[in-house]
C-alpha cells in the first residue's frame, strides 16, 4: 500500500512539470491552432540565460529569475513578431515546420554558446531535498513545481475566462477576421500569447534546471507536456493540467506494477488510445459554428 | 612505330608522375599521417566529448616533438552527437573524401557499431574504441585493436569486491537498456552466479528517461545493500540523488564512465562521495610521472581554457598511446599491413592506462585483439578526490 501511495505521489510530482509544458502549448494553440514544437527549447534558452545571470554575473536568484522571465516574454514576442508573422500565406503545416525550425536553431545555439556538458543550476532548494511523511517522500522542488503549476493554471484560467484580453484571445481563435472587424488587434493578441506561453514554459525549465541542465533536458518534459495537451483536448487549460497529472500517475503505476522497461512509451500509447476513442481529447469543448 | 613509342613514353611519364600516390598508403604522405576520430561534442554523451579533445592535444604534442619519423599527424575529429547515423556518415565522408590512414578511439558502443563492419571490410585500422564492449572482439577483427577494459570484466571486478571485501549480500543492478548497459549487466550476473547468488533486482532504463523515481523505488523495494549502476552519467547522478531523497542508502558502485569524480561531485552536489567505480587509467592526483608529464606538456599547453584536467580528457591519450607505439615501430615504411603487424607485436606496453598486449590475429582468441583485462577500483572521497581501493587487477 505504501508503494502504491508513493507511486501516486511521485506521479503527481512529475506530472507538474508536464502540466507546465502542457499549459504553455495550449496557450499558443488556443489562439493560432499551431502546436509549438519550439516550446521546450524556448524554456531551455531561458533556463541557460538564468544560469548565465547566476554564475557569470553572480546575481541573486530572485533577480536572475526575474530577468529570465522578462527574457522569456521578450523571446516569445520576438519569435512571433519576427518569424511566425512573416510567414507568407501560412497554413498549419507550414507553421508547425517553422516551429520545428526554431527549435533546431535554439537547440544549436544553446549547445554552441553554453556547451553540452551536464550542469546544475544553483537554487535555494537542493534538487534532492525532500519531505518524508511516514514512508512516503516528496521532493521539495517537486512540491514547489506542483504548487506553481496549480497556481499558474488558476491564474491563466481566470485570465482567459474573465478578462477582456482573454475574451479577445477566444475571439481571435474562433474567427480572426471577425475579431479584426470588431477592433481586436489580432496580431498583438498572438504576440502576447506567445509571450505568456514562453513565460509558462520558462517556469517549467527553471524548476527542472536545479536537477540537471544540458541542451536536451527539455525534450522529455516537452513531449510529455504535448501528450498531456493532446489528451486534454489542446484548447483546455484545466484539461492539459489534469491530463498531465493522469499521465504522471499512470506512468508511475505502469512502471511499478507492469513494466519498468516500457514505462516511457506508455504516455504515447495513451495518446493513441485517447485519439481513437475521443479525438477531441478528454476535456475540450470545441466551438461549433451555428449555420 | 614512332607514334607507338611516343605513346608508350607519354603513358610511362604519366604513370611515373603519379607513382608516389599509386604506391603510397591511403592517408599517408611523405610528411603527413591522417588519423580520424568521432566524438560527441553535443548530445546526450557530451560529457565524454573531452576524450576526442584529449587525443587532439596529445597529437599536437607529438607533432611539436618532431612527429612520427618525420611525419606530422593530421587529426580529423568530428562531432557525431552520439548519433550512430551521424557517425557512419562522418566516417564515410572522411574516409572516402580525405582518406584516413587509421581511426582512433571514438566514444560509444552504438556509434562504434555503426562503422565497425565498414572499417573491417576495408581493413582500415581502428585502435582503442572508447567503450569496453564485447562487440569489438566477438569475433575479433583483424583491423580492430581494443584498449578499454571490457565492461563485463569491470562489472565482475566491482561485484567481486562488493561480495568478498565488503560482505554485500543483496546486489541490485540498474542498467541502460542498450548494449553498453547490458554488457555491465552480463558481467555482474556472471560474477553473482560464480558466488552462488542472484541479483535482487534488475532495473533497466532508457537513455531518454528523465524521471527515475519508479526505477529507484524498485531498487529500494529490493532492499539491496549494493546497487551497481551501468547507466549514463546523468542517470547515475539522478539515481544517487533520488535514493538520498528516499532515504535509501545502499553502497553504490558504477562503471568507469562515471569515474571523473570532480565532475560527478559537481553534478550531484556532493552526493557522489562514497561511490565506488572501476577505472582504466592512473588517477589524476596519483603523481604518476608520465601522467604528470602529459598534464604539463599536453594539457597545460594545448587544452582550451575552459577544459578541465580529468580522467575523460586523458582517456583520449590512454586509448591512443598503443596506436602511437605501433606507428613509431613501423619506421618510415608505413602501410596498414605493416602497422597491423607492429600492433600485434606490442607486449606489456604501459602508458598511463592498463598494461596492453596483443597477439597475431586469431579469430578464436579474443585476447589477440583485446589489449587488456586490467582494471582497478577507486572510491570517491570528499572534494572529488579518489581513494585507490585495489591495485591493477587482471579480470577475465
Amino acid at each position: 500500500m505504501i508503494d502504491f501511495i508513493q507511486m501516486i505521489v511521485s506521479g503527481i510530482a512529475v506530472g507538474s512539470s508536464y502540466a507546465l509544458m502542457g499549459l504553455a502549448m495550449v496557450i499558443i494553440y488556443k489562439t493560432s491552432e499551431v502546436p509549438n514544437f519550439a516550446q521546450g527549447e524556448m524554456a531551455l534558452i531561458t533556463s541557460f540565460f538564468a544560469m548565465m545571470m547566476l554564475t557569470t554575473f553572480n546575481m541573486p536568484v530572485y533577480i536572475a529569475f526575474f530577468l529570465a522571465f522578462v527574457f522569456a516574454v521578450a523571446l516569445g514576442c520576438f519569435l512571433e513578431f519576427a518569424i511566425l508573422r512573416r510567414a507568407k500565406e501560412p497554413n498549419v503545416l507550414g507553421m508547425i515546420v517553422i516551429t520545428i525550425g526554431i527549435e533546431m536553431v535554439l537547440l544549436g545555439f544553446v549547445s554552441w554558446k553554453f556547451g553540452a556538458d551536464q550542469k546544475v543550476m544553483p537554487f535555494p532548494i537542493g534538487p534532492y531535498d525532500s519531505f518524508i511523511i511516514g514512508d512516503i517522500f516528496i521532493g521539495k522542488l517537486e512540491l514547489l513545481t506542483l504548487v506553481t503549476a496549480l497556481l499558474l493554471m488558476i491564474i491563466l484560467f481566470l485570465f482567459f475566462k474573465y478578462s477582456k484580453i482573454g475574451l479577445a484571445v477566444k475571439a481571435t481563435q474562433q474567427n480572426s477576421v471577425a475579431a479584426k472587424i470588431v477592433g481586436i488587434r489580432t496580431n498583438r493578441i498572438l504576440m502576447m500569447t506567445w509571450g505568456i506561453s514562453s513565460l509558462v514554459g520558462a517556469v517549467a525549465g527553471l524548476l527542472i534546471s536545479p536537477v540537471m541542465m544540458h541542451p536536451y533536458m527539455m525534450w522529455d518534459p516537452m513531449l510529455k507536456g504535448f501528450a498531456a495537451a493532446v489528451m486534454g483536448g489542446m484548447t483546455s487549460l484545466p484539461g492539459a493540467v489534469v491530463a498531465a497529472y493522469m499521465l504522471g500517475i499512470i506512468e508511475h503505476l505502469f512502471g511499478g506494477y507492469i513494466s519498468i522497461e516500457f514505462k516511457s512509451v506508455v504516455a504515447f500509447v495513451i495518446i493513441v488510445a485517447v485519439l481513437c476513442i475521443k479525438p477531441s481529447g478528454l476535456f475540450a469543448r470545441h466551438y461549433v459554428k451555428k449555420v | 612505330m614512332k607514334k607507338l613509342i611516343l605513346a608508350l613514353f607519354i603513358s610511362l611519364a604519366f604513370l611515373l608522375s603519379f607513382t608516389p600516390n599509386i604506391f603510397a598508403e591511403e592517408g599517408v604522405t611523405d610528411t603527413e599521417i591522417h588519423l580520424g576520430q568521432w566524438g560527441p561534442q553535443t548530445g546526450p554523451a557530451a560529457a565524454w566529448g573531452n576524450v576526442a579533445r584529449g587525443t587532439g592535444g596529445y597529437f599536437q604534442w607529438i607533432n611539436e616533438n618532431g612527429g612520427i619519423h618525420g611525419r606530422k599527424i593530421v587529426y580529423h575529429m568530428f562531432d557525431d552527437g552520439y548519433n550512430p547515423a551521424k557517425t557512419k556518415a562522418g566516417v564515410k565522408e572522411l574516409q572516402e573524401g580525405t582518406g584516413i590512414f587509421a581511426w582512433a578511439c571514438g566514444v560509444g558502443t552504438s556509434p562504434g557499431l555503426a562503422v565497425r563492419d565498414y572499417l573491417a571490410e576495408k581493413n582500415i585500422p581502428w585502435v582503442g574504441p572508447a567503450a569496453g564492449s564485447m562487440h569489438w572482439i566477438t569475433p575479433p577483427q583483424k583491423n580492430l585493436f581494443a584498449v578499454y577494459p571490457l565492461y563485463i570484466a569491470e562489472a565482475k571486478a566491482l561485484v567481486k569486491y562488493a561480495i568478498e571485501k565488503m560482505g554485500k549480500k543483496r546486489i541490485a543492478i540498474a542498467y541502460l537498456n542498450d548494449e553498453y548497459g547490458k554488457n555491465g549487466l552480463r558481467g555482474a550476473i556472471s560474477e553473482l552466479k560464480a558466488h552462488g547468488m542472484e541479483a535482487v533486482a534488475q532495473v533497466p532504463m532508457e537513455a531518454k528517461d528523465s524521471d527515475l523515481k519508479p526505477h529507484v523505488m524498485q531498487l529500494r523495494k529490493s532492499k539491496a545493500d549494493m546497487v551497481l549502476m551501468w547507466t549514463t552519467v546523468g542517470h547515475s547522478a539522478r539515481i544517487v540523488g533520488i535514493s538520498k531523497a528516499m532515504q535509501f542508502a545502499p553502497q553504490f558502485m558504477s562503471t568507469s564512465t562515471t569515474s571523473d569524480f570532480p565532475f560527478m561531485m559537481h553534478i550531484t552536489k556532493g552526493l557522489w562521495e562514497g561511490v565506488i567505480t572501476g577505472t582504466f587509467g592512473e588517477l589524476p592526483d596519483s603523481g604518476y610521472p608520465l601522467l604528470e608529464k602529459y598534464k604539463k606538456e599536453v594539457f597545460d599547453k594545448y587544452a582550451a581554457k575552459e577544459e578541465r584536467w580529468g580522467m575523460f580528457y586523458y582517456a583520449g591519450i590512454i586509448f591512443t598511446e598503443p596506436m602511437i607505439e605501433g606507428l613509431k615501430n613501423c619506421g618510415r615504411n608505413l602501410t596498414r599491413e605493416r602497422f597491423i603487424a607492429e600492433m600485434e607485436k606490442i607486449k606489456g606496453f604501459k602508458g598511463i592506462g592498463p598494461e596492453v598486449s596483443y597477439k597475431p590475429f586469431d579469430k578464436n582468441d579474443i585476447y589477440s585483439r583485446q589489449g587488456t583485462s586490467q582494471t582497478f577500483l577507486v572510491q570517491c572521497m570528499a572534494e572529488g578526490k579518489a581513494k585507490k581501493l585495489t591495485d591493477w587487477m587482471d579480470i577475465k
